[in-house]
Parts: C-alpha cells; sequence; structure tokens
C-alpha cells in the first residue's frame, strides 16, 4: 500500500468515527448501573453471590460480634476495628461491632467472606470521599444504614455504536 | 566539603569526554513509569542505555511470608493491578496443588475468561499509553475508551473495575451474575469490531511504520538468549506461548491461534499485542460455548489450610509474557517463599541492545514496546 492511500485510510477511518455516537460517561449526571444489591456471601454453600464490592453494609441483628472480619482483615489492609456499641443484643454479649476506616480498606471483600452469620455485606455506595480523615471511619451505627445509589446508565451498543444511556 | 559519595549512591557519572551527554529519563514519569534510563547520547545517536528499575520495590515477596494463602491475594496483585487476575493465576494454581484442591470444570472456565477479560484491559491500556508516547493522540482516546467495554464486564463479574481478588484457591469468588453471558458477548463482539478498525489508523498508517519499521531490532537468537517473554519473543519469531505450550485450567479444551511475527522491530512488537487482543476476543467466545452451563464454581476450604513440606513452580501467560510463581511451604499456612518470576523484568534487559545506536527519537518505540511494566518489574 502506498503511503497516500495510507494517510487517506487512515483520516477516512478517523471521519467515520465522527458518526459513532460518544462513548463518555457522563459522571456525575450519569451513573454506571451494577448488577445487583453489592457483593455477598453465602457461608454454607462458601460460594459470592455477584455484586460490586463498595461501602459495607452491616447487619446488627445479626452481628454477633465474633472478630471474624476484623482478624481476616488484620492480614489484608487493618481496616476493621472492633468498637462498643450502646445496644443490648442476646447474640452479641460483649456488645462489639466491626468499624471501619475506608481510609485504608481496599475493598476486597474477604471480611464479607469470613463473616459466618451474614451479617456483613457490601453495597453499590463508591461516593465516599470526605474533607477528613475522621470521617472515613465509619461507626458500626453509620454502616448500618442502606445507601441509595443513583444508577441510571448502562452500556448499550446498536448500530450507531456503543454509549451509556 | 566535598565528601564523596559511596560508590553505590554516586547518582551522575559525567564523560570525560565532553561529546558524550548523559540524559536522565526518569523517575519522574514523563511516560517512563517509575523507572529511570540512564542513556548516553553522543548528538542524536544513543551510544549506550542503562535501565535503572527498582523505584517501586513493594517488598510483596517478603509480605507474602506472613499472610496466609487466603490473605495473601489482595496485595500479590498490586504490581499489575491492569492485569490482575493474571497475576494471581500462577500463584492460585500453585496453592491449589500445594493443598491438593480440585477445581470444579466452571471454575476454570470462568477463570480463563476473567483471565482473557483482564489480558485485553490490560493491553488496551498498553496500547493507549504506547500510542501517545508516538504522538497520536487518537490512539491514546480511542483504546481507553474502548477499555471501558472490558472493565464493564470484569466490574459486572467481580465487583471491581482493577483490582478484583477474584480467583481464590480452589475456584473463583463468585458465579456469572444473571444474563451475564449474552451482555459478554455483545460487548466482546463490538470490541472485536473496534478493535479491527485500530488496523487502519494505527498499524496501517504510514507514519506509524516509518517511525517504527526496522528501530530496535532483536533477532530471534537475541531474543532467546536474553531470555525474552511474551510479545517480544513472538515477535521476533519464536511460537512460544505458556497457553498452547503448558496449557493450564480450561486452556487445554481451547483451539488458540499463536501470533508470530518474523521481524523483531519496534512494529512486530507493537503488533503482537494488538492481535493477540483479537485472539483473546476469540478465546472468550469459545468459552463461553463449551463451559459447562450450571455446577459449583469453589471448593470449600477450611481456614487457615496448611501445604506439606513442598514446592511447586506454575506460570502462566499474563499480558506481558510468561509469569510464574515459586512457592516453598514448610507445613504451615504461610509460605515459607514466595518468587514471582515476571515477564517485565525479563523483557527489560533487551534495552541496552535494542536502543544502542539508535535515535534518541526512538527511545520511546523501542522501550514501551517492550511491553514493559515498571511496578510489576520492581515486584
Ligand atoms: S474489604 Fe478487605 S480491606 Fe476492606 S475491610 Fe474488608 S477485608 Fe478489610
Ligand atoms: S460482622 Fe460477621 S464476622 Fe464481623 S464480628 Fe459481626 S458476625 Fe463476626
Amino acid at each position: 500500500m502506498g503511503t497516500a492511500t495510507g494517510i487517506i485510510r487512515a483520516l477516512n477511518s478517523g471521519i467515520k468515527h465522527l458518526a459513532v455516537k460518544r462513548f463518555t460517561l457522563r459522571y456525575p449526571e450519569q451513573k454506571l448501573k451494577f448488577v445487583g444489591d453489592g457483593y455477598q456471601f453465602d457461608p454454607t454453600t462458601g460460594v459470592g453471590i455477584a455484586g460490586y464490592k463498595g461501602r459495607h453494609l452491616l447487619f446488627h441483628d445479626k452481628c454477633t460480634g465474633c472478630q471474624l472480619c476484623a482478624i481476616a482483615c488484620e492480614g489484608v489492609a487493618e481496616a476493621i476495628g472492633m468498637v462498643k456499641v450502646p445496644e443490648d443484643w442476646k447474640h452479641n454479649k460483649k456488645a462489639i461491632m466491626p468499624q471501619i476506616d475506608y481510609g485504608k480498606c481496599v475493598f476486597c471483600g474477604l471480611c464479607v467472606d469470613a463473616c459466618p452469620f451474614y451479617a456483613l455485606y457490601m453495597t453499590n455506595d463508591y461516593e465516599l470521599s470526605s474533607f477528613s480523615k475522621e470521617a472515613l471511619i465509619y461507626t458500626p451505627a453509620q454502616l448500618q444504614v442502606k445507601p441509595e445509589v443513583q444508577q441510571d446508565a448502562e452500556i448499550i451498543i446498536d448500530d450507531r455504536g456503543a454509549y451509556h444511556g | 566539603m566535598s565528601v564523596p559519595l559511596p560508590p553505590g549512591l554516586q547518582l551522575e557519572k559525567f564523560e570525560e569526554d565532553d561529546k558524550i551527554m548523559t540524559l536522565n529519563v526518569g523517575p519522574q514519569h514523563p511516560g517512563s513509569g517509575h523507572m529511570r534510563l540512564i542513556i548516553r547520547v553522543d548528538g542524536d545517536y544513543i551510544v549506550s542505555c542503562d535501565p535503572d528499575p527498582g523505584y517501586v520495590h513493594r517488598g510483596e515477596e517478603k509480605m507474602a511470608e506472613y499472610r496466609n494463602y487466603i490473605l495473601n491475594i489482595p496485595h500479590l496483585e498490586r504490581p499489575v493491578i491492569h492485569d490482575s487476575c493474571n497475576i494471581l493465576y500462577p500463584y492460585v494454581l500453585g496453592v491449589e496443588e500445594l493443598l491438593g484442591l480440585e477445581v470444579p470444570e466452571r471454575a476454570k472456565y470462568v477463570r480463563v475468561i476473567a483471565a482473557e477479560l483482564n489480558r485485553l484491559s490490560y493491553t488496551l491500556y498498553w496500547l493507549a499509553i504506547y500510542g501517545i508516547f508516538l504522538g497520536h493522540s487518537t490512539m491514546f482516546m480511542w483504546p481507553v475508551g474502548d477499555r471501558e467495554l472490558a472493565i464493564d464486564l470484569l466490574d459486572k463479574l467481580t465487583g471491581a473495575r482493577v483490582t478484583h481478588s477474584y480467583f481464590v484457591p480452589g475456584g473463583i469468588r463468585n458465579d456469572f451474575p444473571a444474563n451475564f453471558e449474552d451482555v459478554c458477548i455483545r460487548q466482546v463482539n463490538y470490541l472485536k469490531k473496534r478493535l479491527k478498525t485500530y488496523g487502519d489508523i494505527f498499524y496501517d498508517n504510514p507514519i506509524l511504520i516509518s517511525r517504527t519499521e526496522d528501530t530496535g531490532i532483536l533477532s530471534r537468537e537475541d531474543a532467546i538468549r536474553l531470555g525474552t517473554t511474551g510479545s517480544v519473543l513472538r515477535a521476533s519469531g519464536v511460537d512460544f506461548d505458556v497457553r498452547t505450550k503448558e496449557p493450564y485450567d480450561a486452556y487445554e479444551e481451547l483451539d488458540i491461534h499463536t501470533n508470530v511475527l518474523k521481524k523483531g522491530d519496534s512494529y512486530d512488537r507493537s503488533k503482537v499485542p494488538w492481535l493477540d487482543m483479537l485472539e483473546s476476543c476469540n478465546i472468550i467466545k469459545q468459552a463461553l460455548e463449551k463451559m459447562p452451563k450450571s455446577g459449583s464454581v469453589r471448593v470449600k476450604l477450611k481456614p487457615n489450610p496448611k501445604g506439606g513440606d513442598d514446592e511447586v513452580y506454575k506460570r502462566v501467560e499474563s499480558g506481558r509474557g510468561s509469569l510464574g510463581v515459586y512457592i516453598v511451604s514448610r507445613s504451615k499456612p504461610e509460605p515459607y517463599r514466595l518468587k514471582l518470576s515476571v515477564g517485565s523484568f525479563r523483557n527489560l534487559i533487551c534495552l541496552p541492545y535494542l536502543l544502542k545506536g539508535e535515535k534518541l527519537g526512538n527511545m520511546p518505540a523501542v522501550y514501551w514496546g517492550l511491553n514493559y511494566w515498571p511496578v510489576e518489574a520492581d515486584r
């Protein structure tokens, strides 16, 4: 192929691209849709349930304060500390529950795999930035709240190309 | 007061002959990655090049000695976060052999799919940087955009966009989400279509060809002698791919074509990864067809599993070439010693040979054509 034909073909391919829809996701107006409600783990079968690994969700009515999640995280990021909660549960005599420092967490989800009581899941919430390091430490009370996540865009592919919509 | 620095700390040596000038490329990441190339130039021509890696050493191997086989997973994938499934692969295979685990058939296929998607996302990232190194900014934008298709699939499958922590000894963390096969086929098909358009704008583009053809030629003999691997080796005419030569997991049952080019110049080295990406799309489609439609994906492990007094070495084909892990176990829950043998470090050694006598302007094309990832090389 000659140099001129090559250059024309290269230009042509760029010009054809003008007709292709823009692929960019317009964050924060658009936010990606995820599958499911976040990563979960089923200790009886030993297999997880697919989902996004975002901020954790703690069920106070299930957590026994067994610390297995903190032990798992010890070898990963040391993000989990066990703290006293001012609550009275029959199954949690010591009244301790995990508190997670998102300045350290790497969102591996191994703490979820370690919890044998279905008490710790992950959610689709990924917008955790804050102005101070202290605000990144989520107490058991904060972890209990199920986040509201806007999810409205997914990849659509049609004959004009792929785009987020 | 001039105290002479001890020999190991002397950073710069000025040549006696003032015709030769020393140039430091990096380590402040002007496209070199976190590493330094000490280049001596005579006018526009490179007299010698001395790669100086080690700025992002993280002590992965030492860290692995203090964590059990499961907790090693998140930190072992950090050296190449864009290719995190592939860097975990040999580790997981090795631990499975140590612990005597039999992986479910379905998990083998899902692993292959995840590994190939990861190869796609890594190679597209690499290609984007290769493009921008040569001043071709379209070739930066397109791969970065199209990479999103692969990342989106990995995100759906593993729950994270880059550091997936998805493979575990004994299988994978979770099965496919609902409807994943259809979405995967659709996006991979589209990605393949997009990849083909790169031919016109980049690989057949006379400007790219004139910049990269016949620069930094690595002959077949040298490629073997220097112990290069992956796309560098295949661009020099050696038919070697761990996926076909020593197939692991489900690669045995798949039909894989190895892309081999003859010349061994920068152009061939940039083209082999592209051809590999097209092949990856085929592998994903084959694997989706052949995989068992249901079944378990993970064997249950005891907490803190222990291996015997044993050693294993496993290797896989990563985005940058063969990637091996050697594990020594001494009947403890932690490995006694873990050694990573990475493709990047092995490819770096040919850089002084390739750059000798080359023009300085060709340095980026030759350097990044090696498919080198500084963090992986330093571990
Ligand atoms: S996701 Fe990983 S890093 Fe984060 S708290 Fe759980 S175990 Fe620790
Ligand atoms: S979250 Fe689970 S693992 Fe952690 S303390 Fe509560 S019950 Fe135990």
